[in-house]
């Protein structure tokens, strides 16, 4: 750096004298990030602005808007008799129940998977390649696929469960109501997996082996290794890996959206698929602005946690 | 993040600790019960693309009947002939999607590796606020935007059009290149560019004559990420576009569904061929796309 610097000064005190404020190499550091401020300014500070500013209105696509106040909010949040209140409640509800099972599921799964390949096994880099597959599949493709296993008619899941006898006539596995979101969870589980089995695996790999050599000799067995050295040293890859996939999940709209579509009876209409159905199909933009951002304090915690964490380890 | 263009360090040491060493014969329960589960994992993981692909490839008479059967009975390429005839609008989308892919990856990489550059090497005012936003923008979820920038569009004449959604695009993707090519240009020595900087080099030539080629192997892996999270986005592609000849194919695929009409034989063919390009990336780029996505980078 020393080298740089001095050449730099010289730079410095014949350019830079009149804005020294502005830092050293303010002339070259603005022209080069100039484009991305600028993308980030008109494409995602203006539309986020501009989305706080439709949610304090009364408007609808094509329509001139009437300024109500926090009257959105209040009427989502606080009118137990409208429509729109009852839909968002539920929507808490199920992207709730929708996110945390997704989570449960990835990481159970995730974590096995991830002991597995970590683990002296025969043809390691093929079952890791396999394993990691529905990571390169297009959400909106394995949607697809899931949607035509869990059909009624000449889907592969009840025609085998017909064909072995266990059920007689077919499971309506995305219209009962009963069933169908943890269906959807199935599917979301399966492509998500990979990503948790990927970062536990690049963790798992991380702690040193003297550890475990040092429980070996204390006489540990394999499970409590994993208990005592394993978990423990993986709590931040976990919390991370937690974190990143609850935005991600909850915010995924294509699964529901392709499975269920928000159906039967809303069971599985997630926050997205209700913005989606108020905003865009309903033209309501107030409303539709607003759920949304009723859930930004939510992701605003997890996204400071996780900024913090990502400039600690990066600069 | 450093390590987004170096294969993974291989994990195996010569010892044989309990957490590598837990599946081996010496603990009979552990084996049994570990490889059993990798096989159902296996099949758990392979049976949805499997049927897919499997469904792809048979004729109706076959796909229709009452009995199932694992493999196909009969074989045929209709449904793919039929999905990309002229009369379908697939290849068109496909075409779409390739367009917006590439073009939005192309900003992105050349926008991307300016600041990254900037953000990683030069002294100025608003550096580190600059570096804080661009991590808030790529993890802020899409959901928060799509209703205003549907707007937006709608008032730029930008709806049904594939730069209106290229722009849109770089919303997540222009954050997310810029952020994993400064983890890389950090990594980068300071040396070789001092040495430049004392024989007369300007900053720009730095940039385009050493930091660039040096840096080829992360771009490539950049690129290969941008464009497959293009490739793959449902949102925005949903919202913004309308018109049958202007959607991706991801849009284009969950129209049919919209659709009163299940053809699953062309639906999953076309989904087959959708799956294509990512699939083909992740098996010929495995190493260095696996490395890289451990740096915590990419959206599931």
């Amino acid at each position: 750096m020393s080298v740089l610097q001095t050449s730099e000064r010289a730079r410095v005190a014949a350019v830079g004298r009149a804005l020294p404020r502005l830092g050293r190499d303010w002339r070259l550091g603005y022209t080069l990030t100039l484009p991305v401020v600028v993308i980030i300014l008109a494409l995602i500070a203006y539309p986020f602005a501009y989305s706080v500013w439709l949610s304090l209105q009364d408007i609808k696509v094509g329509g001139q808007g009437t300024f109500v106040g926090l009257g959105n909010y209040a009427k989502i949040l606080f009118d137990r008799n409208s429509q729109i209140s009852g839909d968002f409640y539920n929507s808490v509800f199920v992207s709730f129940v929708y996110t945390g099972g997704a989570l449960l599921g990835k990481f159970i799964i995730g974590m096995v998977s991830a002991l597995i390949l970590n683990a002296h096994i025969r043809a390691r880099s093929f079952w890791r390649a396999l394993l990691f597959l529905p990571w390169a599949i297009p959400g909106i493709v394995s949607a697809f696929s899931w949607k035509w296993i869990y059909n009624d008619v000449n889907g592969v899941l009840n025609t085998l469960l017909q064909n072995l006898g266990i059920i007689q006539s077919p499971i309506l596995f995305l219209a009962d109501p009963n069933l169908a979101l943890w269906s959807v969870l199935l599917a979301v589980i399966w492509q998500g997996t990979p990503f948790w089995t990927m970062t536990f695996l690049a963790g798992l790999q991380a702690i040193p082996d003297e550890l475990y050599e040092a429980a070996q000799i204390d006489g540990a067995s394999t499970a409590q290794s994993f208990w005592y050295i394993t978990l423990p040293n993986m709590a931040t890859v976990i919390v991370v890996t937690a974190m990143l996939s609850a935005i991600w999940t909850s915010n995924a709209i294509q699964y529901v959206y392709i499975l269920t579509n928000g159906g039967p009876a809303n069971v599985t209409e997630t926050f997205p698929i209700l913005a989606y159905n108020y905003g865009v199909r309903s033209y309501d933009l107030g409303i539709g602005s607003t759920i949304p951002l009723i859930f930004l304090p939510v992701f605003a915690v997890l996204i400071y946690f996780l900024t913090r964490r990502m400039l600690r380890q990066g600069v | 993040m450093a390590e987004i263009a170096h294969p993974a360090r291989p994990a195996i040491s010569g010892r044989s600790t309990p957490v590598v060493g837990w599946l081996s014969r010496k603990n009979r329960g552990y084996y049994l019960v570990g490889y059993l589960l990798l096989l159902v994992l296996a099949l758990w993981t392979v049976f949805p693309f499997y049927w897919q692909l499997a469904t792809s490839l048979r004729s109706d008479v076959d796909l229709y009947s009452s009995s199932v059967t694992l493999f196909p009975q009969a074989f045929t390429l209709e449904h793919y002939g039929k999905i990309l005839s002229a009369s379908s609008t697939f290849s068109t989308q496909l075409k779409n999607s390739v367009i917006v892919s590439a073009a939005t990856t192309i900003v992105a990489i050349v926008f991307g590796s300016m600041a990254g550059y900037a953000l990683t090497r030069l002294r100025f005012f608003g550096r580190a606020a600059l570096a804080r936003t661009l991590i808030y923008a790529y993890l802020a979820p899409g959901t928060m935007l799509f209703i205003p920038l549907f707007v937006m569009m709608s008032s730029l004449g930008l709806r049904d059009n594939l730069f209106g959604l290229t722009l849109a695009y770089l919303t997540f993707t222009v954050p997310f290149a810029t952020w994993m090519l400064m983890g890389y240009f950090r990594t980068l020595p300071v040396e070789l560019e001092e040495a430049a900087m004392v024989d007369g080099a300007s900053r720009w030539t730095i940039l385009w004559r050493i930091v660039m080629p040096l840096s080829a192997p992360a771009i490539v892996v950049v690129a290969v990420f941008a464009f497959t999270l293009s490739w793959n986005e449902f949102l925005y592609a949903l919202v913004l576009v309308q018109a049958q000849d202007k959607m991706t194919a991801a849009v284009g695929l969950a129209a049919y569904v919209i659709g009163d009409q299940y053809y699953w034989g062309q639906m999953m063919a076309a989904a087959t061929i959708m799956s294509l390009p990512p699939l083909l990336l992740y098996l010929f780029g495995q190493r260095w796309v696996i490395a890289g996505w451990t740096a915590g980078a990419v959206k599931s």
